[in-house]
């Protein structure tokens, strides 16, 4: 096949898989198919239900199956996709890297869209370099942190990494722009700008979201990867050669690849256009070796060399190809770091001894432990949340449960017979469960407590029992009594007063949601009762 | 401090067919409709006459009889929808869909009911329906739950997503509430009918068509419990239905307004419509053994001249199927 031909092939793909993650990150939502058949809804409680394969890239990647292996024991919801992703990658090489990966895609298209550096300084910038090393360190770290028993994988993996930032800082922050634009035109003196504003809002809502979302540390999130978008102006695709774990673990499989370079140095001019159109610095040029593992198959240096001097061929013979350039001090660094970091990650007591208060998990989730062996900090659940309550934590789980979920009741409520979060998680970390689960109370996320002095009924500042009319429970877990309180005037009047029954709370703070009592309501919930654990039983 | 609603309601907004297309297109919500409304809310029907009232009930008593057939029943009772719905009418039915509940729990209202009244609007001529209620759920959440998705795709009414943008701050000039944030096609709407569901309430005895307007504005409305009886009727003197349609079909008894369990919820197979708010939700509340002068705010609904609980002054009637 023409280099020609393949660079399109690969612009296509790149392109298309790009379009599908999008196209899957958006639709991770509530179903926008609202008009569900109200005789099936009189059968039974609905339990609605994304029907596209939301998680499908996380699936595909080999880091998030082999993490959730090693650390939490478990076969993740279609792993063979992974498999046959390292299958091709023993035959192809990074062509995953090349060809597919949305995060990739996205630094192939910075750098080539305005190239940071131009003729003989772009040669220097492609070369390879010490710090291409990182890469293995940072995977290391990851597998035996994972094994140890702390999953951080998350945090580097391209996947998760990119739906996070997308999905928590990119597209609230334009949303949050855009809904600040039409709540002006909204109250604009002109008509047709007024009609404008509706029109936009009607168009840009199941996309963006039909309130103010807000994700708290979001502003984190969205810093990095803006940083990380930068670099590409160091070096192109910084991340995938310096930093991506994922990347590395596919250039170590890339070790028995059949596709390989094939350099004529007879034909080479030493013109270098391969090394300056190398996207992985991968030592493209005749009479260098080529490094297969550093390679991400982008096809540059055989479409953009004059003298054909190099193509990609297919040998058949069973050979190693050159091993990755891993250098011991990352290895060794890497073991190192990979073991402690679960040990200090427990240092702040959060698994074993105290548990925060706030740490309010998403229905469905399994004990903490367990919890941090699997989640992937991707930030689907709280992409899907209908109500925005689940949020990445700052340090609500410790340190080794860094930007994990946590629910939020200020900023939401657990919607009680909804269970979309469960049904979209990549790693099982929060189990597929059904509404009835919730209903009948084997799930239980935390429980309600009164603040009475706080309370409007209870320090005798007039009726209220927002809390009681909300809670969703039958009978109602929140239940009201009629007594005697104390005016501030003096007189004692004949009030409602609310009480909390824990044996029927279910912990969905919609309470605390609606107290009138607003920043830190007179009822709120905390974790202290949630199933999911025992040590946090209260009620024997 | 001028207000951000006057703006709306002094420079109104005319209807541009090509832009209600494309929110039709987008499946969301249409706003055209803001023309010519008077400050004090929709013009009411009433308004113009001191002819009396009238209250019609109408009673399923058949096994498996059509609550669709009983409500054009109920209308024709009353004189058809015609009397109520001109040609070319915008028509808002404000339901209480307000919790993610299914149907037959008994918190929100009817979709057959709700599906019955709109095809009897539709009939009349309206030239545009729509269903209109500020949920407290997650709107899309309880559009799909209670049934009201159906019904608005069945019988192509639009459905409004209570956005944001669409809460605009009017003066209601009620005794406790003056500028609240109003959920705006309510008031933009040529004809309202109010088709709330009748269930227990534990703070106002019991939620009927008066307190349904709760659900007819924005803004922080926890706050209106703290005077739930006297807010209530500020609301009401706001929002004047061209008439109220209580479904009565099954009623929650007990852990309203919520509910949740079917040992909540009795079976009344009632309809009560009136072009007098008090007294359609005075003979609701019978249906609950109240007397209608023991619930708050009827009994300050006919104090303030809203209507009366008296059911012998109206035009009674009463229809079975």
């Amino acid at each position: 096949m023409k280099a020609k031909h393949l660079v399109r092939i690969r612009r296509i793909s790149q392109a298309l898989f790009l379009f599908l993650f999008l196209f899957l990150l958006i639709e991770s939502r509530l179903p926008q198919d609202i008009y569900v058949d109200y005789s099936v809804a009189f059968s039974s409680e609905v339990d609605l239900r994304i029907d596209r394969p939301t998680t499908f890239f996380f699936q595909l990647d080999p880091l998030v199956w082999l993490t959730s292996l090693l650390s939490g024991h478990q076969l993740i919801k279609g792993f063979w996709w992974a498999l046959i992703l390292l299958l091709v990658t023993l035959l192809l090489g990074r062509v995953f890297c090349g060809f597919i990966c949305p995060f990739g895609t996205i630094h192939h298209g910075v750098s080539w869209v305005r190239p940071a550096l131009k003729g003989s300084r772009m040669v220097k910038a492609n070369q390879k370099t010490p710090g291409q090393r990182i890469k293995y360190f940072l995977l290391i770290t990851l597998l035996v942190g994972s094994f140890i028993g702390l999953n951080l994988t998350g945090l580097m993996d391209p996947i998760s990494l990119l739906f996070r930032s997308l999905a928590l800082a990119v597209i609230p922050g334009l949303g949050e722009g855009m809904k600040e634009l039409f709540d002006w035109m909204a109250h604009s003196d002109i008509k047709i700008i007024n009609l404008l504003s509706y029109g936009g809002e009607v168009l840009v809502s199941p996309i963006f979201g039909y309130g103010h979302l807000s994700f708290k540390t979001a502003w984190i999130i969205g810093l990095i990867f803006l940083v990380i978008l930068f670099l590409n102006r160091i070096r192109p695709r910084f991340w995938c050669r310096i930093l991506c774990p994922l990347g590395a673990l596919l250039g170590i499989f890339s070790r028995l690849s059949i596709l390989r370079l094939e350099k004529d140095k007879e034909k080479c001019t030493e013109c270098r256009l391969c090394s300056k159109t190398c996207q992985g610095a991968a030592s493209p040029m005749p009479g260098e070796d080529w490094e297969n593992a550093e390679c991400l198959m982008c096809f540059n240096c055989f479409d953009s060399c004059p003298e054909d001097a190099l193509s990609f061929r297919f040998r058949w013979a069973p050979a190693f190809n050159r091993s990755p350039d891993m250098g011991r001090r990352a290895v060794l660094g890497g073991i190192l770091s990979g073991i402690s970091l679960p040990l200090l990650g427990r240092l702040d007591g959060q698994v074993h001894k105290v548990s925060d208060p706030r740490l309010i998990r998403p229905p469905g989730s399994l004990p903490e432990e367990d919890f941090l062996r699997l989640c992937q900090r991707c930030g689907l659940c709280m992409k899907v949340c209908p109500t925005n309550v689940i949020n990445p934590t700052l340090g609500e789980a410790g340190m080794a449960g860094f930007w994990t979920p946590h629910l939020i009741m200020i900023q939401g409520y657990c919607e009680y017979t909804c269970t979309l979060c469960g049904s979209v998680c990549p790693t099982g970390a929060i189990k597929e469960i059904s509404g009835k689960e919730k209903i009948e109370r084997p799930i239980v996320i935390g429980l309600a407590y009164l603040d009475r002095g706080r309370c409007l009924p209870w320090s005798g500042n007039g009726p209220c029992i927002v809390c009681q009319e909300h809670c969703p429970t039958s009978p109602k877990a929140i239940y009201l009594r009629e007594e005697l309180v104390n005016r501030p005037d003096g007189r004692r009047v004949p009030v409602q007063l609310p009480y909390v029954d824990l044996k029927r709370c279910v912990g969905c703070g919609i309470c605390e949601n609606r107290c009138p009592v607003r920043g830190r309501p007179a009822i709120r919930v905390i974790s202290a009762g949630e199933s999911r654990s025992l040590k946090n039983r209260i009620l024997l | 401090m001028e207000l951000k609603g006057k703006k709306g309601i002094n420079h109104p907004i005319t209807r541009r067919t090509t832009l209600k297309r494309l929110l039709q297109i987008s499946g969301g919500m249409a706003v055209s409709a803001l023309g010519g409304l008077p400050l004090n809310g929709p013009g009411s029907v009433w308004a113009e006459s001191a002819k009396k009232g009238f209250i019609v009930e109408g009673l399923g008593e058949k096994e498996g009889y059509s609550l669709k057939a009983l409500t054009r029943k109920v209308f024709d009772a009353a004189g058809g929808i015609s009397r109520f719905i001109s040609k070319g009418d915008v028509v808002v039915v404000k339901p209480n869909i307000s919790w993610a509940r299914r149907p037959d729990l008994a918190a929100t209202t009817n979709p057959e009911l709700m599906e019955g009244v709109i095809e009897l609007c539709q009939e009349a001529g309206a030239k545009k329906v729509r269903i209109a209620d500020n949920t407290i759920h997650d709107a899309r959440r309880c559009f799909a739950i209670t049934g009201a998705g159906a019904v608005a795709k069945k019988t192509g009414a639009d459905l409004v997503h209570p956005r944001s943008s669409l809460m605009k701050e009017m003066n209601l000039r009620g005794h406790r509430l003056d500028v609240w944030p109003v959920f705006v096609p309510l008031v933009e709407a040529d004809k309202v009918i109010n088709l709330p569901v009748a269930k227990h309430h534990s703070l106002s005895i019991l939620t009927l068509g008066l307190k349904s307007w709760i659900g007819a504005v924005g803004g922080r409305r926890y706050l209106l419990h703290q005077d739930i009886h006297q807010t209530i009727v500020d609301l009401a003197q706001f929002f004047k239905p061209t008439v109220t349609l209580i479904d009565a079909t099954r009623v929650m008894t007990k852990n309203g307004p919520s509910g949740g369990s079917l040992s909540d919820v009795t079976i009344k197979n009632t309809l009560i419509l009136s072009d007098d708010p008090v007294a359609a939700d005075a003979r609701a509340s019978m249906l609950f053994g109240h007397r209608p002068e023991d619930i708050g705010f009827i009994r300050l609904g006919q104090k303030q001249g809203l209507g009366t609980y008296d059911l012998k002054s109206l035009d009674q009637k009463k229809v079975t199927l």
